[in-house]
C-alpha cells in the first residue's frame, strides 16, 4: 500500500501531471492524425525525454500510449480513416453511425467504452504484475530463454500481412541486436571498423527511421488523397440505460482484450478485431453490425483500450513487450537505467505504481480532452501532409541527433526509414523487427548463461519443465497461422 | 501498372513459386550468407574463459532460421494465397517519383545537415519538402518555413537546453 501511495504522490507532482497531461494530449493528437501513431510518438519523443525525471517520462509515454489507442477511433468514427490500426474495427460501424447523423453519439460510446475497459485492464494490471514477476523471480536462464523464443514465436500470429514475414523480421531485429561488442569473449561483431558500431546499434535511431521516416516516405504517395469529415460540435455521452444495455458488450470486450493484451506479442489490433466479432457473435441484432450499430463501437473501443492496458503487464513483469508499442516503453526504460522484468517490481514498486497512476488518469483525461475537443481533434486531421510531414522530418532528425549528440545517428536514422518503407511494401511490419531488436540482447544472454550451466549440451534445457511448457507454446503459436490456411485447404 | 494480382485463383496452381518473392528471397539469403561468412571470421574465445559461448555461435544459429525461413518466402502465396495477394497489391504499384525525390532530398539535406547546422537545415526541409511536395501557396511555405524552425529552436534550443550545431552560420556569431 506504501508503494502505491509513493508512486501515486510521484505523479501528483505539478511537473509530472502537466508531463502526463501533455503525453494525454499527443496521444489523443497523434491517435487521430492518419499516419501518425503512438509508437511514433514515443519513438520521436524518447530521447528529448532523457533529462526529464525517469518516473515522470515512462509515465507520460504510457499515458500517451492509452490516449493514442482512443485517438484513433476520433478520425475513424468521423472521416472513415483509422488514426491507428486498432481504430480499424470502430470505423466499420463508428462512420456508418455518424453517416447517419450521429457523430457526437459514436464519439461518446467510443469514449466511454474506452475508459471502462482501459480501467478495467489497469486493474487487472495492477493485480496480475506482481503475481506473475513473482513466479518470473522463480525463472532461471534457461525459462527465461524459453520465455523469450515463446514471445517471439508470438511474432508469428503478431498482427500483420504476414506471419513468415513478422517472424523473419524478427530474426533480423535480434539478428541487428548482435552489432557490437559480445560481452561474454569481448569480440567485437559487424562493427566493419565503424567507431561508431561497437557499441551496438542503438535503438532509438532506429525506431525513429522505422515508425516515422519509412511512414513519411509512405505518405509521399498519397498526398492528393481527399476525404470527407463529418461535423462533430462535441462528444454525446451515453445514457445510463444506454449504457445499462451494452454492459455486456463491454464486460465481455474488456476481459478479451486484457487477455489479448497480456500475451506477448499480441496488441490493440488483435484485441479490436476480436472485440468486434465477439460483439458480433453473441449480439441480438449481428444483422445490424456494419449499418452504425452500438455495438459495433463499443467492442472493439472496449477490448483495444483494454488491451493497452493488459500489454503493459508482460512488459513490466516479465521484460517482455505486449506489443509494438510498449516494446517501445521497454526501450525506455533501459534507456533510463531500469530493469524490466521481475526486478523492476521488487526494486522500483513505486514506478510500477506511477505507471498505472499514469494509465488511469491518461483514461480520465482522454475522456474530459474528448468531451470538450472532439471538435478541434476532428479539424488536426485537416493539416495538410505538405506542412504535417516536414515537420516530422524535423523532429525526427533533431531526436535521433538528441539522443547521443552523435551525427552517425542521423544517419542510422535516415536509413532504417528508407530500408523499413521498402519492408513495408514487400508485407514487413516494424513492429515483429522492433521487438526482435529489443529481446536479442536477452534471448542471446539467457542462451548462452544457459549452455554455460549445462556444459553447451541443448538438450538439457528440457530438464526443466518450465522451458518444455514454453517449446509446446512456441511450436502452438509457430503453427496457429497456418492451420486456418490448411483447414481451408482440406475443405477446398 | 497492373492493378491485377498475380494470383488470381486459375493462376494459382499454376505456379511453382511467386517471381517476386524470390527475388526477396535471394536478398535475404545474400544478406544472411554474408552474416554467416562474417561471423566466421570471429576469433574463438581465449581458453580461460572456460566453456562460454563464441561470439559467432548465436548470429550463425540466427542465420540458419532466417534461411530456413525464408525458403518459404517463394512459396508463401500457396499456403496463404489472400495475404500474399494482399502484399501483390501494395507492391504492384510502383514506387511514385515523387518518393524517389523525397529519398533523395531527405539524403542530400541529412549529407549537408554537418555544413548547414540545425537551424538552417531545419530552415531547408520545411522550405523544400512542401514544395517538391507539390504545395503551391508559397506564402503559407515561407510563413511555414521561418515559424516552425524557430519554435522548435526556441522550444529545445533555448528552454531544454538542447545543443543545435550552427554549422555555417557560426560565421556570423563570430
Amino acid at each position: 500500500m506504501e508503494d502505491v501511495i509513493k508512486g501515486f504522490g510521484l505523479i501528483l507532482e505539478f511537473q509530472n501531471i502537466l508531463l502526463i497531461f501533455g503525453g494525454v494530449l499527443i496521444g489523443v493528437l497523434v491517435g487521430a492524425l492518419p499516419g501518425l501513431s503512438s509508437p511514433m510518438a514515443i519513438a520521436l519523443l524518447m530521447p528529448f525525454t532523457i533529462s526529464l525525471d525517469p518516473v515522470a517520462s515512462i509515465s507520460m509515454m504510457a499515458a500517451l500510449y492509452c490516449a493514442g489507442t482512443f485517438g484513433g477511433s476520433i478520425t475513424a468514427i468521423l472521416i472513415n480513416a483509422p488514426g491507428a490500426p486498432p481504430a480499424v474495427a470502430t470505423a466499420l460501424d463508428g462512420y456508418q453511425m455518424a453517416k447517419k447523423g450521429e457523430p457526437g453519439r459514436a464519439l461518446g460510446l467510443a469514449a466511454v467504452s474506452s475508459v471502462i475497459g482501459g480501467i478495467i485492464a489497469i486493474f487487472i494490471f495492477l493485480m496480475a504484475t506482481p503475481l506473475l514477476a513473482e513466479i518470473a523471480l522463480k525463472f532461471g536462464p534457461v525459462e527465461y530463454f524459453g520465455l523469450s523464443v515463446f514471445a517471439l514465436s508470438m511474432l508469428a500470429a503478431m498482427s500483420g500481412k504476414s506471419s513468415i514475414r513478422n517472424l523473419i523480421a524478427g530474426t533480423l531485429g535480434v539478428l541487428i541486436s548482435t552489432v557490437g561488442v559480445h560481452l561474454a569473449t569481448g569480440v567485437e561483431r559487424f562493427d566493419f571498423g565503424v567507431q561508431e558500431l561497437t557499441e551496438g546499434i542503438k535503438f532509438v535511431p532506429v525506431l525513429i527511421g522505422l515508425f516515422a521516416m519509412s511512414e513519411l516516405l509512405n505518405q509521399s504517395r498519397t498526398l492528393n488523397d481527399a476525404v470527407e469529415r463529418m461535423n462533430a460540435k462535441a462528444l454525446r455521452l451515453p445514457t445510463i440505460p444506454e449504457l445499462v444495455a451494452l454492459k455486456g458488450t463491454i464486460l465481455r470486450s474488456s476481459g478479451l482484450g486484457t487477455f489479448i493484451g497480456i500475451l506477448p506479442a499480441e496488441g490493440s489490433t488483435v484485441a479490436a478485431m476480436m472485440g468486434y466479432n465477439e460483439a458480433k457473435r453473441f449480439s441480438k441484432t449481428p444483422e445490424l453490425f456494419g449499418t452504425g450499430h452500438a455495438e459495433g463501437i463499443v467492442g472493439p473501443e472496449a477490448a483495444n483500450n483494454a488491451a493497452a492496458g493488459g500489454a503493459m503487464v508482460p512488459t513490466l513483469a516479465l521484460g517482455i513487450p505486449g506489443s509494438g508499442t510498449t516494446a517501445l516503453i521497454l526501450a525506455a526504460l533501459v534507456m533510463h537505467g531500469f530493469r524490466p522484468g521481475p526486478y523492476l517490481i521488487t526494486e522500483t514498486p513505486h514506478l510500477v505504481h506511477a505507471i498505472f497512476g499514469a494509465m488511469l488518469f491518461a483514461n480520465i483525461g482522454f475522456l474530459g480532452i474528448g468531451l470538450v475537443g472532439a471538435r478541434f481533434f476532428s479539424y488536426v486531421t485537416f493539416i495538410p501532409k505538405r506542412f504535417l510531414w516536414p515537420s516530422v522530418f524535423v523532429f525526427s532528425l533533431i531526436g535521433s541527433y538528441a539522443y547521443s549528440s552523435a551525427f552517425f545517428d542521423v544517419w542510422v536514422m535516415l536509413l532504417s526509414g528508407i530500408i523499413g518503407y521498402f519492408a513495408l511494401r514487400n508485407g514487413f511490419s516494424p513492429a515483429p523487427f522492433v521487438m526482435g531488436l529489443i529481446l536479442g540482447k536477452m534471448v542471446e544472454e539467457t542462451f548462452t548463461q544457459s549452455m554455460v550451466i549445462y556444459d553447451s549440451n541443448f538438450m538439457s534445457f528440457f530438464d526443466s519443465g518450465v522451458f518444455i511448457l514454453f517449446m509446446v507454446l512456441t511450436v502452438i503459436s509457430l503453427s496457429t497461422p497456418f492451420w486456418g490456411a490448411i483447414r481451408a485447404k482440406l475443405k477446398s | 501498372m497492373s492493378n491485377e494480382s498475380n494470383f488470381a485463383p486459375e493462376k494459382t496452381g499454376a505456379k511453382l513459386f511467386h517471381r517476386k518473392d524470390l527475388y526477396l528471397a535471394l536478398v535475404l539469403v545474400a544478406f544472411g550468407a554474408f552474416v554467416y561468412y562474417e561471423a566466421d571470421k570471429f576469433p574463438p574465445a581465449p581458453s580461460i574463459l572456460g566453456d562460454t559461448i563464441n561470439a559467432d555461435v548465436f548470429p550463425k544459429i540466427l542465420v540458419v532460421i532466417l534461411l530456413f525461413l525464408t525458403a518459404i518466402i517463394p512459396f508463401e502465396f500457396k499456403m496463404t494465397p489472400e495475404k500474399v495477394a494482399k502484399i501483390d497489391k501494395d507492391r504492384d504499384q510502383k514506387t511514385l517519383p515523387i518518393t524517389w525525390i523525397t529519398i533523395f532530398l531527405l539524403l542530400t539535406i541529412v549529407f549537408l545537415t554537418d555544413f548547414l547546422g540545425a537551424v538552417l537545415t531545419m530552415f531547408v526541409i520545411c522550405l523544400l519538402l512542401p514544395i517538391v511536395w507539390g504545395e503551391r501557396n508559397y506564402v503559407a511555405v515561407a510563413i511555414y518555413a521561418l515559424l516552425f524552425p524557430a519554435f522548435v529552436w526556441f522550444l529545445f534550443n533555448q528552454l531544454l537546453g538542447l545543443y543545435f550545431a550552427p554549422g555555417i552560420l557560426e560565421v556570423f556569431s563570430k
